[in-house]
């Protein structure tokens, strides 16, 4: 809860690397990646995105690592049910409970793994623009591309207060614990029911506060942004173009290989 | 029910991409008109946006012990609408994904499609047909988090089978074992979270409900009785 992946990427090694570059790095895998029609691809991107995010952005190997456990249980349980579910071929193995026969054939063990290299795959990819890339410089390629100001605005007020509110939850529950309130499934559940009121409740007045200041400062429907960081390098640019190319030429020529 | 990054391929990416994108521009139309109409609505939908993404990044207490955390859907569904609720939904989803890694960008449309819209619209629906009957408004608020929840769960495996048909029996079979395998945790979730939300609206009902009035969700006859019910 309180290692949001944003603290990082405002003090990463890749911090004032043009953002445009990130993004279109990160995202270019990631459309590599469900692209793929095999697993090696998907696994080169995520043993190169996570060698980029922990060498070159130098993000905290041990707290990387931990990120990974994230897409985990999501992952392995669904790719455990296409498994079963899926594909002909010659049956891996087979028993039985409950009188229903269930088994793994070859063309689904396949595409479990398939999809669990896949979900490896973007999830690093993801991993690197969220850990390089701070929320406001997305905001301003956001921008750049056209999106409406107004949704862009709200955004950028809503990331504002998501830490003033993660502050006064932490707050609240600290002092909801201190006084016993997590004793027994009742008292927990009471005690976090009135940690979401309260927190709604301080966080409407907080929006009726913030009119009143912006008005003040005549808010006129629009808060500009500077794009700060540093303009794309053309060595950059082609080393990303490089790597994109031999991602693909990966996929292309993969394709058939399968791990079983 | 997150779907996460790199599941779905890619041609499912785009259809749930057409299928949403749609439904959030035309709540962004209808936010930006009732933003021309009245300025303060802005702020006030941005702390409401931040509250759901803290609220959806909050462990709830789980009677299996597993760390869960509850949607919000049903909530902003019954607060601001449908409609509202996908824009803010989408944005929140975003947040998801680049903060705490639930959820991804290519996978962005399904997950909009199931949590910030399919699971409003019901939730919505239930929370106004209720309300209708004369249903008591925490019981309808219950239902409408409830119901919110399984929908969206419904939805999440409707997706993963039309992406990932059986073998034997298709889409059908598949969606069934999806929607065994899941039941586990999202049936005693929903229940929770149902149970927080109703508590969490009685606790406003006591401290301001003319914020409920505001948002239309309750008129004035209504919650004078819920005071008197609870004095």
């Amino acid at each position: 809860m309180h290692d949001l992946l944003d603290d990082y990427a405002h003090s990463n090694a890749l911090r004032d690397t043009s953002p445009r570059l990130k993004l279109l790095l990160g995202l270019g895998a990631i459309l590599l990646c469900v692209a793929s029609a095999a697993p090696l691809a998907p696994l080169f991107i995520a043993v190169t995105m996570s060698l980029i995010t922990v060498r070159l952005a130098k993000i905290p190997g041990r707290f990387y690592s931990s990120l990974l456990l994230i897409p985990f249980s999501f992952s392995l349980l669904s790719a455990a049910v296409v498994a079963f579910m899926h594909g002909g071929g010659d049956p891996l193995f087979a028993f039985s409970i409950f009188g229903i026969s269930l088994g793994i054939r070859e063309d689904g063990a396949n595409l479990a793994l398939l999809l669990i290299a896949r979900t490896f795959g973007g999830m690093c990819s993801l991993f690197f623009i969220a850990l390089t890339t701070p929320m406001i410089e997305i905001f301003s390629v956001l921008k750049f591309l056209g999106l409406p100001d107004f949704l862009v605005e709200l955004s950028m007020l809503m990331y504002r207060y998501i830490f003033v509110f993660v502050d006064q939850a932490a707050m609240i529950h600290n002092a909801q614990v201190m006084r016993l309130g997590d004793a027994g499934v009742k008292n927990s559940l009471n005690s976090f029911a009135m940690l979401c009121s309260v927190l709604f409740l301080r966080s409407w007045e907080q929006g009726e506060r913030l009119i009143v200041a912006m008005d003040a400062r005549c808010y006129d429907g629009k808060l500009d942004l500077m794009e700060q960081a540093g303009k794309a390098e053309p060595r950059a640019i082609f080393a990303i173009i490089g790597y994109m190319v031999a991602v693909a030429a990966i996929a292309v020529l993969t394709r058939d290989i399968q791990l079983l | 029910m997150h779907i996460m990054e790199g599941f779905l391929p890619l041609q499912w990416c785009v259809f749930w991409f057409a299928l949403s994108l749609p439904v959030v521009a035309y709540g962004a139309y209808k936010m930006s008109k009732m933003m021309k109409a009245n300025r303060e609505i802005l702020p006030l939908l941005a702390v409401s946006g931040a509250f759901i993404f803290v609220l959806s990044s909050l462990k709830m207490p789980s009677v299996t012990g597993s760390c869960s955390h509850p949607t919000g859907t049903g909530m902003g569904a019954v607060l601001f609408g449908p409609w509202m609720t996908s824009v803010m939904s989408m944005i929140v989803l975003i947040y998801q994904a680049i903060f705490i890694a639930h959820g991804g960008l290519t996978t962005l449309g399904a997950n909009t499609f199931s949590m910030g819209i399919a699971g409003p619209i019901v939730g919505y629906l239930v929370y106004k047909g209720s309300m209708k009957y004369g249903i008591n408004m925490y019981i309808a608020v219950f239902l409408a988090a409830l119901l919110a929840d399984w929908s969206t769960y419904i939805v999440t495996s409707i997706q993963l089978a039309l992406a990932f048909p059986a073998a034997s029996g298709g889409v059908l079979a598949s969606f069934e074992a999806f929607l065994a395998v899941f039941a586990i945790t999202q049936i005693p979730l929903a229940i929770v979270e149902g149970a927080v939300t109703a508590l969490m609206f009685k606790y406003i009902v006591q401290l301001r409900s003319d914020v409920l009035v505001k948002l239309d969700v309750a008129s004035p006859s209504i919650i004078n009785k819920l005071k008197e019910m609870s004095a």
